[in-house]
């Protein structure tokens, strides 16, 4: 156990983009609510107030995920690379350390820590940035941004994206494992070159479109898994009309997630591309 | 006692060509063993199917273990530097003591500490700030912290400047060799560590082409060297090489019967790198 917690911090150490990015969006959100303009209108109700809260809260959590879905892609493609490209992948398996945990650590690293590093930044700059309004527009407008049943929401939102997101994309993550482990040089090439070589074979010769619609699925179908479809909320939202901030709870699907079947084959295939990737890490030293 | 490593058999392939060509090998505790070869001879196959960083035929013993199925029980016991500066260039000195000291049971963090003092390297900097020569003695300092029983070492100063080399293997003979520990060594500056070796292997495409303790070299080899007139005569006895020499020609002969052979001029032991061009000169005496 404590071997990991080592390889953990040498993750951090390594790779101190996991917390300078979170933390420069959350200086540059900060600066942001101090010096952007706070227009009087959008304060001018207890409802409006409590819509532009959950405006923010959702824009900066979305911020935040996009930011962290583009580092993980990055990470988890250099991260079995990086070593066997300076060779120090040499010195690293000079180490009574087994290739397992070694890769499990990135895992760990890419699904859990990563994603708690951004949920806490999130938070740190949602706070902040609430408290900030909260007194520039009490100043002037008497309303206060601060709504912390919406907050407490969010927090539910953040954890249950967080789990699922693992879960339903676990066989991209081994994918990139798989690339990481494997390519000589040029990962974000390989990352996507297979996948599209596959595609295009099936098109060409068989004619059909399993593996794109798979694919597709896989990349752009969380959320109809993870969400209740019915809630159409998003689109409520107007300058008129008071957008209706939707209660997580009724957005949440998590029995519809745990029980789609598609949830649990990308959890296997996800499993199965992991143990290659272990695999792979074992047999090659460069 | 029983080898800390034995090869029997032990074969790989790159395709379709031969890395090493079943051979058979063993090397016993406390020695300090030099395997010596041409470029592509195997060598470095050879070290890394001992050190389990890759697979390979035939059965191989490390320390009682199967090295490419227990590397990381293996590295507890054994270590390595593979090539000049492999340690990660992110990483600052301070923080590869501490861990190493947090992953390997046998590492002594203070023993690491007092080599680098006296090799002048402080803590805080970054591997990548280093010379390649303080780079190879921070990696050595790393790697004599071990109490580790095997020690591989494969071209470990390739690149470093005279005064580098000679620092390294002083380091290497007075603070760690004892004779608990057992040492197994590439290099190409064979002359530097002649003195070091208790034993030789030769390898040469793929196969073992003499294994030898350093004191049977004196017995079983001799060069003489033959002026011109005695040169058909001692040609006649078999040399198996033979080379010019300030206007007269060695000749190197395996078994020699010296009281018959001393007849044509002055007898010595060949150096390593001597045996060793005369062993692998491809065709016949000139």
């Amino acid at each position: 156990m404590n071997t990991y917690v080592w390889l953990v911090k040498r993750e951090f150490w390594e790779n101190r983009a996991i917390w300078m990015i979170p933390a420069a969006i959350g200086v540059l959100l900060t600066l942001a609510s101090l010096f952007g303009t706070v227009e009087a209108t959008f304060f001018d109700s207890a409802e409006r107030t409590r819509s532009m809260a959950a405006m923010m809260f959702l824009a900066f959590g979305a911020l935040f995920f996009a930011a962290m879905s583009l580092y993980s892609y990055w990470y988890l493609l250099d991260c079995l690379y990086a070593d066997r490209k300076d060779r120090s992948v040499l010195f690293w398996k000079s180490l009574p350390i087994s290739d397992t945990a070694t890769v499990l650590s990135k895992l760990f690293v890419a699904l859990v820590a990563l994603p708690m590093v951004y949920f806490a930044a999130a938070d740190a700059a949602s706070l902040l940035a609430a408290f900030v309004l909260s007194v520039r527009a009490h100043a002037r407008l008497g309303n206060a941004l601060w709504q912390p049943d919406l907050w407490l929401q969010l927090q539910a939102v953040w954890l249950y994206v967080i789990v699922t997101t693992a879960i339903w994309y676990l066989p991209v993550t081994g994918w990139l494992l798989v690339v990481s482990a494997w390519a000589k040089r040029a990962v974000m090439l390989w990352s996507v070159l297979p996948p599209l070589a596959v595609i295009l074979a099936e098109r060409l010769f068989i004619g059909t479109h399993v593996c794109l619609r798979a694919i597709d699925d896989r990349l752009i179908g969380y959320v109809s898994r993870a969400f209740d479809g019915d809630a159409d909320w998003a689109d409520s939202w107007s300058r008129d009309q008071p957008f209706a901030a939707p209660s997580a709870w009724h957005i949440l699907d998590p029995l519809g997630f745990l029980s789609s079947p598609a949830t649990w084959i990308g959890a296997l295939v996800g499993a199965a591309l992991i143990a290659a990737a272990i695999q792979l890490r074992t047999r090659k030293a460069d | 006692m029983s080898p800390l490593i034995q090869a029997r058999d032990l074969g790989k392939k790159f395709g379709s060509r031969v890395a090493l060509d079943h051979v058979n090998f063993a090397v016993q505790p406390g020695r300090i063993v030099g395997l010596i070869g041409p470029n592509g001879a195997g060598k470095t196959t050879a070290l890394r199917a001992v050190l389990g960083l890759t697979s390979y035929e035939g059965t191989l013993e490390v320390l009682g273990r199967e090295p490419f199925r227990e590397r990381a029980a293996l590295m507890s016991e054994a270590s390595f530097i593979a090539d000049v500066a492999v340690l990660p260039p992110w990483i600052s000195v301070e923080h590869a003591i501490e861990f190493v000291g947090g992953v390997h049971p046998r590492f002594r963090a203070d023993r690491a500490r007092s080599l680098l003092a006296k090799a002048d390297i402080t803590g805080r900097r970054r591997l990548r700030e280093l010379s390649k020569g303080m780079k190879t003695m921070v990696h050595l300092a790393l790697t004599m912290a071990i109490d580790a029983r095997l020690l591989v070492l494969d071209e470990p100063t390739l690149g470093l400047d005279i005064l580098a080399r000679r620092e390294f293997y002083d380091a290497l003979v007075n603070d760690y060799m004892d004779d608990t520990r057992t040492i197994l060594i590439t290099t190409h500056q064979v002359e530097e560590i002649e003195n070091l070796l208790t034993d030789v292997l030769f390898i040469d495409r793929g196969r073992i082409v003499l294994d030898c303790s350093m004191e049977d070299i004196a017995s079983r080899y001799a060069a003489i060297a033959v002026t011109e007139d005695q040169l058909a005569a001692a040609r006649a006895e078999q040399p198996f090489h033979e080379r010019p020499l300030l206007g007269k020609r060695v000749l190197y002969f395996e078994r020699p019967d010296l009281q018959r052979l001393g007849a044509f001029g002055e007898v010595s032991t060949p150096s390593v790198a001597d045996l060793f061009v005369a062993k692998l000169s491809r065709g016949a005496p000139a």
